[in-house]
């Protein structure tokens, strides 16, 4: 796999670069603004991009535009969006435009480089990722009188894995079910939430964060 | 002095003077300007008695009052000119005729331009009037009179004069030649004056005293003119053309009196305009009501009233706000003990130079004063509201700095030292070392509490979801991460100033941290007011009202608090929010 990594801290870029390398994956650029990502990314055709979400000039949301303009212009790029912020506004910002090869992930996860590397791999199968803790922060935070709290604890996994955006598949696999058990599961979740059962994969991790959030 | 008696002594005298007058005209035609003539007889009287009715009155109306008297002074001499008739039956009124028929001229001159006060007030003035009395009255009235005496000469049947000391008559002719001619010159000079002083007066003054000033400048006028057609005799002559202009001057003194009933009459009118400011001002007028009531006595309904504020003394109306002059407007200064208290700006020529602005400024003087302290403090007040949003925005500003360093600068190494620390864990062969590779991993785990302790702080030194997302966004984010069950209704749409949402945030923060159970917060938009109401079934901590009323009173909101059985609610209002 080929990624190009964006961040303006150049301890952070050297040192995710060689630990990426260790892991086998072809770190192809290095850059510290946002201007240039686009045209580095056209030039350099990544399979994904991670991007710091605040870097010069203003340290705002320059990695979320710049994570939306790939998306737009190359949409066989994917883009893991790297934040320190917890709030689930970011991400939401992230998928509403575009749910497919994009991720966020708080930015202290990179030290788990298993986590990153299995991030980045959903990403350029066309999936896409939010980071465990925001969704372990929107499916614990206290609720009066919520459909949540019918749930059965394996349900409750079922339906954080789903906000993080794995598929039926994947959450067979991390769960050791079988694939329909799982959608059985599914089923149920979706029911007692309320959410159209025949909403596809990107559209079901919208729809389960939206209800999260509300 | 008691004023009616001597009035009433006034008026008799000229009665009298005119009752004798019309006497000796009737007795002597030939030597008289009233002549046999009905309408020199009404002419004679009307003038004479109309300026010493209209004099004694107006001595009797007003406390300074010189010029009343004057001008009915002059209306006696007016009629005295018939006096020095040889006709007159009696010696006692020829000798006084001869002194004074033409002492009107002096007299009517100097009440005119003293006008309406009692003094003159030029030098300029002084010297000519001065001189008009040294020669109608000495030069061609008292000297003669000393050096001649008619009966010894060809004037068997003239009466006598009491005053002739000796038989001079050249002498006697010569001096009233040059009585004539410099009275003919004090004439001019005098209608000069008068018109002088009507030209160089304000508008204002202009419009109360035209009305004496032009006939009493006709009346010189005249009056010269008749010297000047008798100058080649040694007393006035009654030919047809100085008949003629004897006429002028009977209407012009005529006018003289109407001129003065007018000015009366409008100082009349302006002083029930006072009064009725009186009686408003005696009801109390809502702020402002000044203005309305000024605009109103000086019938101008543009009319602007600023109050001097601050060392540079800016006009400010009654709420403080800057009080512009039009550039058409004129400007009047109300001063008060010396003190500027207010400045009128107007329709241009209303208020200059009048005794109203002196008069309204007394009347009104503590309304005014009552005005100025009230623009003060709302200036003030506007100031120090003004100031603190600035210290608040300083405070947010600073806060933001503070979150960005922090974001940008030691959570940014941190993760970077992290990623070291996991670089050379991954090239370290644990079961070479295990000591290190163990003291590896307690210093990673220590590293990324570090990381989650640092986001904590700077979320709480400054939200960024706010300045991202807005309210609506930042609420969610509060729901997202409270201890309690925030359930959030409604939404903010769309953004507000940093202020604003500042202040809301801090509020649903600042409750939602105090709540130990469920906390609604319902959020509307209400063009184009904002409003957040937080509901809380029970507080567990202390709410910090002081500083959350001063964010919100920053951000020109009202905060409400209220709340039954242990539950608390708080209601903001930002009612001008976009």
């Amino acid at each position: 796999m080929r990624v190009l990594i964006a961040d303006d801290e150049a301890l952070f870029r050297d040192g995710l670069g060689r630990l990426l390398g260790d892991a086998g994956i072809d770190v192809v650029d290095r850059i510290a603004t946002a201007d240039e990502l686009l045209r580095r990314v056209e030039l350099t055709r990544p399979d994904a991009a991670i991007v710091d979400i605040r870097m010069p000039p203003t340290h705002t949301d320059e990695g979320v535009l710049a994570a939306q303009e790939i998306l737009r212009a190359q949409p066989n790029v994917g883009v893991l969006v790297l934040s320190h912020y917890l709030e689930s506004h970011w991400a939401m910002r992230l998928l509403e435009e575009h749910p497919e090869r994009c991720g966020y992930l708080l930015k202290d996860r990179v030290s788990d480089l298993a986590v990153v590397v299995d991030a980045l791999q959903r990403i350029v199968e066309g999936e896409c990722v939010v980071d465990p803790t925001i969704v372990a922060r929107l499916v614990n935070r206290p609720r009066e009188d919520s459909p949540l709290q019918e749930l059965t604890q394996r349900e409750r996994e079922v339906l954080s894995l789903i906000a993080e955006g794995h598929s039926n598949d994947a959450i067979a696999r991390k769960l050791f079910l079988s694939p329909k058990t799982v959608e059985t599961h599914v089923r149920h979740i979706l029911l007692k939430l309320g959410i159209g059962e025949d909403a596809d994969y990107h559209r079901r991790v919208l729809a389960v964060l939206a209800w999260l959030r509300g | 002095m008691r004023r009616v008696p001597v009035a009433i002594g006034a008026l008799g005298l000229s009665v009298v003077v005119g009752a004798v007058s019309l006497a000796v005209g009737r007795d002597e035609p030939t030597y008289s300007f009233a002549g046999a003539s009905t309408a020199g007889r009404v002419a004679l009287v009307a003038a004479g008695w109309a300026l010493a009715l209209v004099g004694v009155a107006f001595w009797v109306g007003r406390q300074a009052g010189g010029f009343g008297l004057l001008l009915a002074a002059g209306g006696t001499g007016w009629l005295l000119a018939e006096w020095s008739n040889p006709g007159a039956s009696s010696a006692f009124v020829y000798t006084t005729g001869l002194v004074l028929s033409a002492s009107a001229l002096p007299l009517v001159a100097q009440a005119a331009l003293a006008f309406p006060g009692s003094r003159l007030a030029s030098p300029l003035d002084r010297t000519a009037v001065a001189a008009a009395y040294a020669g109608a009255v000495v030069v061609l009235g008292l000297a003669p009179a000393l050096l001649f005496d008619a009966r010894s000469h060809d004037c068997g049947d003239c009466p006598r004069n009491l005053l002739a000391l000796a038989d001079r008559g050249e002498a006697a002719d010569e001096l009233g030649q040059i009585g004539i001619r410099w009275s003919a010159v004090a004439a001019c000079v005098l209608a000069l004056l008068l018109v002088a002083r009507l030209v160089r007066s304000s508008p204002a003054a202009r419009r109360s005293a035209w009305a004496v000033l032009v006939p009493a400048a006709v009346y010189c006028t005249a009056a010269g003119a008749v010297f000047a057609a008798s100058s080649s005799h040694a007393f006035l002559w009654n030919g047809t053309t100085e008949r003629r202009l004897w006429f002028v001057q009977a209407y012009a003194l005529v006018g003289i009196a109407a001129g003065v009933c007018w000015s009366a009459y409008l100082a009349q009118r302006r002083r029930l305009a006072v009064a009725r400011l009186v009686v408003e001002l005696a009801g109390s007028p809502p702020p402002g009501g000044l203005r309305a009531a000024f605009a109103r006595l000086v019938g101008d309904p543009g009319l602007v009233l600023g109050y001097p504020v601050g060392e540079a003394g800016d006009l400010v109306d009654v709420a403080g706000a800057p009080v512009d002059l039009g550039p058409e407007q004129q400007q009047t200064r109300l001063v008060g003990d010396g003190r500027l208290l207010a400045v009128v700006g107007h329709r241009p020529g209303l208020l200059a130079g009048d005794d109203l602005v002196d008069e309204v400024t007394a009347t009104a003087r503590l309304a005014l004063e009552n005005e100025r302290l009230q623009a003060r403090v709302q200036v003030r007040l506007a100031e120090l509201r003004r100031s603190r949003s600035r210290i608040v925005a300083a405070g947010d500003a600073e806060r933001r700095r503070l979150e960005r360093d922090l974001h940008d600068g030691a959570q940014q190494r941190i993760v970077g030292l992290a990623l070291s620390l996991r670089l050379a864990s991954s090239r370290l062969v644990p079961t070479i070392d295990p000591a290190a590779a163990a003291e590896l991993a307690a210093a990673e785990a220590d590293v990324r509490e570090a990381t989650k302790e640092l986001r904590t702080l700077a979320h709480g030194i400054f939200p960024a979801v706010l300045a991202d997302g807005g309210l609506d966004a930042a609420l969610t984010a509060i729901a997202e991460e409270a201890r309690v069950p925030v359930r959030v209704e409604g939404r903010s749409s769309g953004r507000y100033s940093p202020a604003v949402e500042g202040a809301a945030y801090a509020v649903v923060a600042e409750a939602v941290g105090a709540a130990d159970s469920g906390v609604t917060v319902r959020v509307a938009r209400a063009e184009p007011a904002l409003v957040v109401e937080v509901e809380l079934a029970g507080v567990d901590g202390e709410l910090d009202r002081t500083e959350l009323e001063d964010r919100v009173a920053a951000a020109d909101g009202q905060l409400i608090f209220g709340g039954r059985n242990g539950g608390v609610e708080i209601r903001v209002v930002f009612p001008c929010a976009s």
